[in-house]
C-alpha cells in the first residue's frame, strides 16, 4: 500500500476508538442534557425538555451554585499551592547533587498511588480516633490531637486541598525541574558576573525564561483541579454536607444516586466550558513551539 | 559572611527543606505501609511500636471481601486495555511522526481534548449505553472504557519516542527495497520497543488505579480493586487495618512498574508538558 | 594594579585532575591566552579565576588580594561565554545595562554608558531589539558590550569565537584585537585555536591534561618550543616530527635515512622537529635525500607535500606555482637554522649549544 493511503489506514482505528469513546459520548450526553426523568422508570427518557434543566441549574439550585463555588475556591487555591511548591522543591532539587535522585525516585511514588488511594490514606490520617494527631503530633502538642478534621466544614475542606497538593506536587515539580534544566547556564552565570545576587538572578533572569513552561504547568493543574473526583469521593465523599462537593462529585451524586440522568449531563456539560477554555489556552502554548 | 561561608549556609538550609520534603512525601505512603501490618487492635490503641502481622493480608483474600477476584478483574481489565491500546497507538503515533497528515492539528487537538475531558461528562451516556448494551458489570464494558482514557497517553508517549528516532535507518532501508510496513515491522518496532514498554506500563498503571468508570459501570461480577477499597467500612466505622493492607496491594505492584521505567517515567510524565 | 595571580591551583573532581597544582602570573593590562585541546583545564582555570569554580586548593589573587572566598559578582570582573550568555528576553539595551543596573548604577548614568558601549560594537541600531532576531556575529558583540559597558579588572573571555563561521571569526579576530588594545584591560581569553592565539595574545599559556605545557610569547611557542606536545600543537601545518638517532653529528631516520646536520654528541633515539616551512623543496637529485610523493596539495597560497621516506611521512611547503603528482620524486634539503631535538621519553626539548 502507498504511504499516501497508508498513514490513513495507520491513524485509523486510534481515531475510531477516540471518537467512539470520548467523541460521541460527549455529543450524547449534550443529547442526554435535554432529557428528563430517572434512569430506574422503565420508559427513560420520559421526555424532552429543552433547556429546563440548564436553566434548573442557574436559577434555582443552590447546590449547583455550592459545587461552583467550591470547585472554583478549590481550583485556585490547589493550583497555586502546588505550583509554588512544585517551584520551590524544583529549585531546591534542580542543581542536582546527591539528593536528587532519590528524590525523584521518591516523587514517583505518589504518582503511581491512585488518587481513590490518596484519599483513602488522608482520611485515615486525620481520623479524629485513629490518625496521626492522636498517635503523633497529639502526643508533643496535645491540643492538636482535639481537632476534629473532618467534620469541620473549611478543615475538611483543607484536608482535601492538601491531599490533592500532595498528589500533584510530583508531577509539576518534575516538570518544573525539566524546564528549570532548559534554560541556558551561562544566562546564569553571566547574571552572577555582572552583579547580581541570588535572588536577582532568580528574578530576572530564571523566572522569566520559565515562563513559558510555568504557565504550560497552571493550566495543566487546572485542567486536573476541575477533574477531581476521586480523591474526593474517597476522602469526604463531598462533605460534611457538601462543604466539600466538587462539581465532578455533584454530577456523579446526582446522576447516580438520584438517577437524575438529564440534569447531570446538563451540568456536566456546564462544566465542559471552562475546560475548553483551558484546552485552548494549553494547547495554543504546546502547539506554539511544535 | 564571605561569599563561601554564605554558600555553606544555603546549602545547609537546602539539605534541611530537601529532607522534611522527603518525609513529607512519603508519611502517607508509610501511614498506609504501616497500618497494613497492624492488628485492629493496634490501630485502635495508636500504637506506634507494634508487632506486625501478616493477618491482615490474609483477611481481605477471604469472604466476604474476596480482594482475589478484584484482584484478577484489575490485572485481566489492565493488562488486556494495554495490550489492545499499544498496537493501535503505536501505528497512529508512527503515522503522526513520519507523515503530514490532513486535519493533523484537528486530530491531534482532538486527542489532546479527550485527555481533559472530565470523565463525569461522558459518563453517564456510557452508563445508559452499557445499560441497554448489557455491558454494565462486565469486564469488557471496562475495557472499552479504560482505552478511551489511556489512548491518548499511549499515543503521545509513544510519538514522542518514534520522533526520538532518527530517519536515516528507515530511509536507508527502503532505499534497499523494504516497503514502509517492513520498515516499521523491522526496524522502527524493534528500536521503540524499550518506549512502547514504557507506554505500557505507563497505560496499565492508569488502567489500574481507574476509578469513576469502574465505580459507575461495576457492581458486583467486574468490581476492580480501588472500588475494592470502599468495601471495608464495618459497623464500627473503616476497618483502617484492612483497608491498608488492600492500599498495599493496590500501590505495591505499580510501585515496582514505575521503578522499573524510572528513568523513562519522568519523560512519560512530563511529556506534552514541556515541549 | 590589576594582575591576576594563581597559585599552585588545583582542581580535582573524584578521581580525575581537571587542574594539576599550577601557578601563572598575568600581568596588570596583559592579554593572556590559555591554549589548548578540549579538556586541557584551560576553562576550568578561568572559571576559577572567575569563581565560577571553586579551586580544591590552591590560592587566586586579583589585584592585591586572595579572592577564593568571594562571589565572581564581588571580583570586579567581566566574562564573555562561548554561547554568550544573553538574557534572552530583555532588549539588547537591558542587557547591555544589566551590570549597571544590578550594581546600583544611578539611571542617569546608565543610559550614556550603554549608549558608548554599543557604538564601539557598531550595534547602536540594534539596541531595542532581542537577542533572537541577531545574527551570531551580532550576539557575540553585544556579550562584548555588556563586558565593557563597567570597567571591570579584569576580562575573562571563554572561546568568544569558536561559534562563529570561519569568515566572521578573521574579521572579529581583528575586531577584538583593537578593542583590546584600545581598553587596556588585564584579560584572560581560552581557546583551542592556536591561531587566535598567536594572533591576539601578548602571552599564551599551553596546556594539556591539567598542566601549563609553556607559558610565552607567540614567538617563543612558535620558534622556541619546550616540548614535543607544544611543538607539534603550535602551527599549521604541524610540525614535522621524525623518530631516530644523533651520529657523528647526523641526524638519522629509524630507516636509515640521513637526513641533517644537527650537531652536538651521538644520541640514542631522538625526536627531530622542522616545520614545513623549513624543507625545501628541489627536484630530483638536486637535494640531500630523494623522496616519492605521497599527497599533493594545493591551497591557493602555496603547496603541501606530503612526501614519505620509510615508514615516516612529513610534509614540505612548497611555492604555489609548484607542481608535482603522486609518486613523483622529489629532493628535499632540510633547513638547518630551525632544528629541534626532543627526547622521545619525557617529550623535552633538547638545548645543545
Amino acid at each position: 500500500m502507498r504511504d499516501n493511503k497508508l498513514k490513513y489506514v495507520l491513524v485509523l482505528p486510534a481515531i475510531l476508538v477516540v471518537f467512539a469513546t470520548a467523541v460521541w459520548p460527549l455529543i450524547e450526553s449534550l443529547r442526554l442534557s435535554f432529557t428528563v426523568g430517572r434512569l430506574t422508570k422503565p420508559n427513560f427518557p420520559q421526555g424532552y425538555l429543552g433547556w429546563e434543566n440548564y436553566t434548573w441549574a442557574f436559577l434555582e439550585e443552590p447546590a449547583f451554585w455550592n459545587s461552583v463555588q467550591v470547585t472554583a475556591v478549590y481550583t485556585i487555591v490547589t493550583v497555586v499551592l502546588t505550583t509554588v511548591l512544585a517551584l520551590g522543591l524544583a529549585l531546591l532539587l534542580a542543581p542536582g547533587g546527591k539528593f536528587r535522585g532519590g528524590m525523584q525516585t521518591l516523587l514517583i511514588l505518589p504518582f503511581a498511588m491512585s488518587p481513590a488511594l490518596i484519599g483513602v490514606s488522608f482520611r485515615f490520617m486525620f481520623n479524629p480516633e485513629f490518625g496521626l494527631f492522636d498517635s503523633f503530633f497529639g502526643i508533643i502538642f496535645p491540643p492538636l490531637a482535639e481537632i476534629s478534621w473532618l467534620s469541620d466544614p473549611t478543615l475538611a475542606f483543607v484536608v482535601v486541598v492538601m491531599a490533592d497538593v500532595w498528589g500533584w506536587i510530583p508531577f509539576l515539580t518534575l516538570v518544573l525541574i525539566g524546564g528549570l534544566a532548559s534554560i541556558p547556564q551561562d544566562t546564569i552565570e553571566a547574571a552572577q558576573v555582572d552583579g547580581a545576587s541570588g535572588w536577582r538572578v532568580f528574578k530576572d533572569i530564571t523566572l522569566p525564561q520559565l515562563l513559558p513552561v510555568l504557565a504550560v504547568v497552571l493550566i495543566l493543574k487546572a485542567i486536573f483541579s476541575l477533574k477531581t473526583f476521586d480523591q474526593v469521593y474517597m476522602l469526604t465523599n463531598g462533605g460534611p454536607g457538601t462543604a466539600t462537593q466538587t462539581l465532578s462529585h455533584y454530577i456523579y451524586f446526582n446522576g447516580m444516586k438520584y438517577g437524575q440522568i438529564g440534569y447531570s449531563s446538563a451540568v456536566a456539560w456546564l462544566m465542559v466550558i471552562p475546560m475548553i477554555f483551558l484546552t485552548y489556552l494549553y494547547a495554543k502554548h504546546v502547539f506554539k513551539k511544535g | 559572611m564571605t561569599g563561601k561561608q554564605r554558600k555553606r549556609f544555603w546549602n545547609t538550609i537546602q539539605i534541611i527543606l530537601i529532607v522534611i520534603a522527603a518525609i513529607i512525601m512519603i508519611t502517607p505512603i508509610l501511614w498506609i505501609f504501616l497500618a497494613a501490618f497492624k492488628t485492629h487492635v493496634d490501630v485502635y490503641q495508636l500504637k506506634l511500636f507494634f508487632t506486625p502481622t501478616l493477618e491482615n493480608f490474609s483477611t481481605v483474600f477471604d469472604a466476604p471481601y474476596n480482594l482475589g477476584d478484584k484482584l484478577i478483574n484489575s490485572t485481566i481489565v489492565a493488562g488486556v486495555t494495554v495490550l489492545f491500546a499499544i498496537p493501535i497507538a503505536t501505528c497512529a503515533a508512527y503515522s503522526f511522526s513520519r507523515f503530514k497528515l490532513r486535519f493533523e492539528t484537528s486530530m491531534l487537538v482532538m486527542i489532546l481534548a479527550t485527555q481533559f475531558v472530565p470523565a463525569v461528562v461522558i459518563i453517564l451516556p456510557f452508563f445508559v449505553m452499557f445499560r441497554d448494551l448489557g455491558l454494565l458489570d462486565t469486564r469488557i464494558g471496562l475495557i472499552l472504557v479504560n482505552l478511551a482514557i489511556v489512548m491518548p497517553f499511549a499515543i503521545w508517549m509513544i510519538k514522542g519516542f518514534i520522533d526520538g528516532i532518527p530517519l536515516d535507518t528507515e530511509e536507508a532501508a527502503m532505499v534497499d527495497g523494504s516497503t514502509r510496513i517492513q520498515v516499521i515491522l523491522n526496524i522502527v518496532l524493534p528500536m521503540a520497543a524499550p518506549g512502547l514498554f514504557t507506554a505500557g506500563i505507563f497505560c496499565f498503571i492508569i488502567a489500574w488505579n481507574e476509578f469513576l468508570f469502574a465505580l459507575i459501570l461495576t457492581n458486583k461480577d467486574a468490581v476492580t480493586l480501588p472500588i475494592g477499597l470502599a468495601l471495608f467500612k464495618g459497623e464500627e466505622g473503616d476497618l483502617w487495618n484492612l483497608l491498608s493492607a488492600a492500599g498495599i496491594i493496590i500501590m505495591l505492584p505499580m510501585f515496582v512498574l514505575a521503578l522499573i521505567i524510572r528513568k523513562h517515567f519522568v519523560q512519560g510524565m512530563t511529556m506534552g508538558a514541556v515541549r | 594594579m590589576a594582575q591576576v595571580l594563581l597559585k599552585n591551583i588545583t582542581k580535582r573532581w573524584g578521581d580525575f585532575v581537571g587542574v594539576d597544582n599550577q601557578s601563572l602570573e598575568v600581568k596588570d593590562k596583559e592579554f593572556l591566552v590559555l591554549l589548548g585541546p578540549s579538556g586541557c583545564g584551560k576553562t576550568t582555570t578561568m572559571r576559577m579565576i572567575a569563581g565560577l569554580e571553586e579551586p580544591t586548593s590552591g590560592e587566586v589573587w586579583i589585584g592585591d588580594r586572595v579572592v577564593n572566598d568571594d562571589l565572581p559578582k564581588d571580583r570586579d570582573i567581566a566574562m564573555v561565554f562561548q554561547n554568550y550568555g544573553l538574557y534572552p528576553h530583555m532588549t539588547i539595551y537591558d542587557n547591555i545595562a544589566y551590570p549597571l543596573k544590578v550594581r546600583g548604577t544611578p539611571k542617569a548614568d546608565i543610559k550614556p554608558r550603554v549608549e558608548k558601549a554599543a557604538e564601539q560594537v557598531e550595534l547602536t541600531e540594534f539596541l531595542q531589539r532581542k537577542p533572537k532576531a541577531l545574527s551570531g556575529g551580532q550576539r557575540q558583540r553585544v556579550a562584548l558590550a555588556r563586558a565593557i559597558v563597567r570597567k571591570p579588572r579584569v576580562f575573562l573571555m571563554d572561546e568568544p569565537l569558536s561559534n562563529l563561521d570561519a569568515k566572521l571569526r578573521v574579521t572579529m579576530r581583528a575586531e577584538l584585537k583593537h578593542l583590546s588594545r584600545q581598553l587596556q584591560v588585564t584579560t584572560v581569553y581560552v581557546t583551542h585555536d592556536q591561531i587566535e592565539a598567536m594572533t591576539l595574545a601578548d602571552r599564551v599559556a599551553v596546556m594539556e591534561k591539567g598542566v601549563i605545557q609553556q607559558l610565552g610569547t607567540p614567538d617563543e611557542i612558535y620558534n622556541d618550543p619546550e616540548n614535543l606536545f607544544v611543538a607539534g600543537f603550535i602551527g599549521s601545518p604541524a610540525m614535522n616530527l621524525i623518530n631516530g638517532s644523533v651520529r657523528d653529528g647526523y641526524f638519522i631516520t629509524t630507516g636509515g635515512t640521513q637526513l641533517v646536520k644537527v650537531g652536538g654528541g651521538d644520541r640514542g633515539s631522538v625526536v627531530l622537529g622542522v616545520r614545513a616551512e623549513d624543507v625545501d623543496i628541489h627536484n630530483a637529485g638536486q637535494g640531500d635525500i630523494d623522496v616519492p610523493v605521497y599527497a599533493y596539495e594545493n591551497t591557493g597560497e602555496s603547496v603541501m607535500l606530503t612526501v614519505q621516506f620509510g615508514k615516516q611521512r612529513i610534509i614540505a611547503k612548497g611555492d604555489r606555482h609548484l607542481r608535482k603528482e603522486m609518486d613523483d620524486v622529489v629532493g628535499l634539503i632540510v633547513n638547518p637554522e630551525h632544528l629541534y631535538l626532543f627526547d622521545p621519553e619525557t617529550g623535552e626539548r633538547i638545548r645543545q649549544d
